[in-house]
């Protein structure tokens, strides 16, 4: 696994999509939908990542060496994952930044722990829906792609939405006073991220299992 | 001891089916594995790996179960699969410096070794090799992992003549000391002629025959004869071809009919192989 692990970063994933991550500097943008500034992470690294590994035979060259197949999956999902806290992390330095650059909050969700907690639900979902149906075939990578990006992307919308038109649920997401919901926001979404990528590596491996290669 | 022992393989694809395959190859010999493009070569050696499932049979490596010791067999098999094409824009150091770290025996010292012999330069990128530096590239890896079992899948074809012979010695110098064992598919015979001990031939998803090559050969002879004979002797013929002076066909030996003025011959393992495929597709055309 480890093995499998250094692979993805040395041989399969290109250091340009770590980029991507730096491009939640749109968090920058005042009264903005920030979920945007995550969206680019399914919207340029995955597709481009996953198109790469089947032209480089990626996963006939995992499958040969003394590793499960299981593993092959898993060190393709963690390494995903891992690009995806990457991309959190950095939107939590520009989320800080932009605290202080406006104080006064904005019209949509502002960037703080609830924020990041529908960020966590939404790379979640993404996870879900993609990586089992991607390793259905192992091999295309255009619907199952494009379905995960517009469930995420409808995920988003609809929080923002009803941050826009439910006054008071701005409130609680955004208002000091109601920190503790916040955060609750926060650990909920981290939860729902463990558990939906463990279904999400459970259901993809067993389905990898099953391919003849 | 047997190396690799294949039992009663099968697997059913809706227009191919894999139909008991079982084969065993010693330790310290080549086997040579033929058939026509589509005969169930490849099929064969990825469901040995278990890329491929089998729907049933067994298959063990130096003599454990395959399925249940995978991790530890897969690091003791030297494996290519349709050429080196994995990674193609990145540098050979680059690929070995992550092949390495999987297997436990991996020897440095031997990769050093095997890239001056075969005189490749670890600084190219995959996609700069030709095919039989990629052939080499492969036997290097698996060389330097101190495989015993080498897998390979058309290592011949896409060679030169002189790459193809080159590599061909090459394979007899691996299994000299008697630790390795070599089962390398083609369809090209005269591969076969020059370095293999064994010989699997399969025909639409059938073993015909697993023997020594000499054994093989004698198996079977090219009979020739004129018009009138063909009818009396057709039913013994696994194939034949008619011309204007009579026919030649392919038996085997033990059918080899007496009291007829026919002239028997040895065949060549391409002919063996013509008449085969020539009994599949007569077979097929008398179905349809």
């Amino acid at each position: 696994m480890k093995q499998l692990l250094y692979k993805e970063f040395k041989l399969a994933i290109n250091p340009l999509y770590y980029l991507v991550a730096l491009l939640s500097a749109l968090i920058l943008i005042p009264n903005w939908p920030y979920f945007i500034a995550l969206m680019y992470f399914f919207f340029i690294a995955v597709p481009n990542i996953f198109a790469t590994g089947k032209a480089s035979g990626d996963i006939s060259f995992s499958v040969m060496m003394p590793v499960r197949k299981r593993d092959v999956v898993g060190s393709r999902i963690l390494s995903i994952i891992i690009i995806e806290l990457l991309q959190l992390v950095a939107a939590g330095v520009f989320a800080l930044i932009n605290s202080v650059m406006y104080p006064g909050g904005s019209n949509l969700l502002d960037p703080n722990f609830a924020f990041f907690g529908f960020a966590f639900i939404m790379y979640a979902v993404f996870n879900v829906i993609f990586f089992p149906m991607f390793y259905k075939t192992a091999y295309k990578v255009g619907i199952p792609v494009i379905l995960a990006m517009v469930v995420a992307v409808v995920f988003a919308a609809v929080v923002e939405t009803v941050v826009i038109l439910v006054p008071a649920v701005q409130v609680v997401l955004e208002a000091p006073q109601y920190i503790g919901v916040q955060l609750g926001v926060l650990a909920a979404g981290v939860v729902i991220f463990i558990i939906a990528n463990y279904v999400a590596y459970k259901a993809s491996a067993k389905r990898f299992e099953r391919l003849d290669l | 001891m047997d190396m690799l022992k294949v039992t009663n393989l099968n697997k059913r694809y809706e227009k191919f089916h894999l139909k008991d395959v079982s084969f065993t190859l010693d330790k310290g010999y080549i086997m040579g594995f033929i058939g026509a493009n589509g005969a169930g070569k490849t099929t064969t050696l990825k469901s040995i790996l278990g890329l491929v499932h089998a729907d049933s049979g067994e298959i063990s490596v130096l003599g454990n179960d395959f399925a249940q010791n995978e991790m530890a067999l897969k690091q003791q098999i030297g494996f290519m699969f349709g050429g080196v094409d994995y990674y193609a824009k990145q540098r050979m150091s680059a690929v070995t410096d992550v092949v390495r770290r999987f297997y436990q025996t991996w020897d440095d010292a031997e990769y050093q070794r095997c890239l001056k012999k075969f005189d490749l330069d670890e600084n190219k990128k995959i996609e700069e090799l030709s095919d039989g530096m990629k052939v080499k590239y492969a036997l290097t890896l698996a060389l330097s992992h101190k495989a015993e079992l080498f897998l390979l899948d058309e290592p011949t074809s896409g060679l030169d003549p002189v790459a193809r012979d080159e590599l061909l010695e090459l394979f007899q110098e691996l299994i000299e000391d008697g630790d390795r064992s070599i089962l390398f598919s083609t369809h090209i015979t005269s591969d076969l002629e020059k370095c293999a001990d064994f010989i699997t031939y399969i025909e639409n998803g059938r073993i015909v025959a697993s023997e020594t090559k000499d054994d093989l050969i004698a198996m079977y002879r090219i009979v020739k004869g004129a018009k009138n004979e063909l009818e009396r002797i057709r039913p013994n013929l696994i194939s034949y071809k008619k011309h204007s002076f009579g026919f030649t066909g392919l038996i085997k030996t033990d059918n080899l009919p007496g009291g007829m003025d026919l002239v028997a011959e040895a065949p060549t393992l391409e002919e063996i192989m013509i008449y085969h495929a020539k009994k599949e597709a007569d077979n097929e055309t008398a179905v349809i």
